[in-house]
């Protein structure tokens, strides 16, 4: 379990802190938007099914919505500007980082289940923060672009501490 | 009709005739005319956080994120329930005191309302 975590990290943090950095353009930064935003739901959606602890259940619900109210306005903006989303490494390492991580969980139940899911949105949403800060917000050149991601932010920090708080929680029981 | 019946029957005209002058010239009475406040829920903050407003002020809640958030008291004085995005919630401060709230739904949302 430790080692899938670890392993989608590095996917996810390798690119921030190398190949990212080498900068991406406007309909790159599009398509990674909307690649994390629908990795999560897609987690989201297994966890209100399979997740057993209320308040693992409760969090899964609030990222669907989240992470869908953010790609709602991340499509919206996309379209008015013109940016058709181009699939990109980052893109790629994110949708098959969510992949695994939704094989891993569909073979988890119970408390288990609760626990990789959590430990995995830690490591999820840590890994897009920096993203965002890194090479997102950096790299975007469209000045709305750059205010979406700049308004987006703040609800990865609040899912960060959320997602840490009851990772702590389920540690104690 | 006894003394009662007749102060009940002329009280009320005298109570109207006694409220038209001020309602209708719009004078000033000894009650400051209620104050509608509002705040700003974006970037996963209340904005600004912390508001002190008289009894009878309305406070405006607007929701400027992408995703629904809720106004609720700790003590249970008021819940917005959830404020879909773009829309907006309105609490009349009819209470006196010092409400610590928060979004229910980012436990990470903190406000502070005192009514004064």
């Amino acid at each position: 379990m430790k080692l899938s975590a670890i392993v989608i990290a590095g996917l996810l943090l390798a690119p921030a802190t190398g190949a990212w950095a080498q900068g991406v353009n406007d309909a790159q930064i599009a398509s990674i938007v909307v690649t994390a935003n629908q990795v999560d739901i897609d987690a989201g959606n297994l966890a209100k099914k399979q997740a057993t602890n209320p308040e693992v259940k409760k969090f899964a619900d609030l990222m669907v919505t989240d992470h869908t109210g953010v790609n709602k306005s991340a499509t919206a903006l996309v379209t008015k500007l013109k940016v058709t989303p181009e699939d990109n490494p980052t893109s790629q390492s994110l949708k098959s980082g969510g992949d695994a991580n939704l094989k891993t969980l569909k073979g988890l139940n119970g408390a288990a289940f609760d626990k990789a899911y959590v430990d995995h949105e830690v490591t999820y949403h840590q890994a897009v923060l920096d993203a965002i800060d890194k090479t997102l917000i950096p790299g975007a050149k469209n000045e709305e672009l750059k205010a979406l991601l700049v308004k987006v932010r703040p609800a990865f920090v609040s899912h960060l501490e959320h997602a840490k708080h009851l990772q702590s929680s389920l540690g104690t029981k | 009709m006894t003394i009662e019946a007749i102060a009940r029957r002329f009280a009320l005209p005298l109570i109207i005739l006694a409220l038209l002058p001020s309602s209708s010239t719009g004078q000033v009475t000894s009650k400051p005319k209620p104050v509608t406040h509002t705040l700003t829920i974006e970037g996963m903050q209340f904005g600004p956080a912390t508001l002190t407003v008289k009894t009878g002020d309305s406070i405006v809640w607007v929701n400027k994120d992408m995703f629904p958030h809720t106004v609720t008291a700790k003590d249970g004085a008021f819940d917005s329930r959830q404020i879909e995005p773009g829309k907006s919630w309105t609490y009349r401060a009819d209470k006196k005191g010092t409400f610590a709230y928060v979004c229910s739904l980012h436990p990470t949302m903190q406000g502070q309302l005192r009514v004064k």
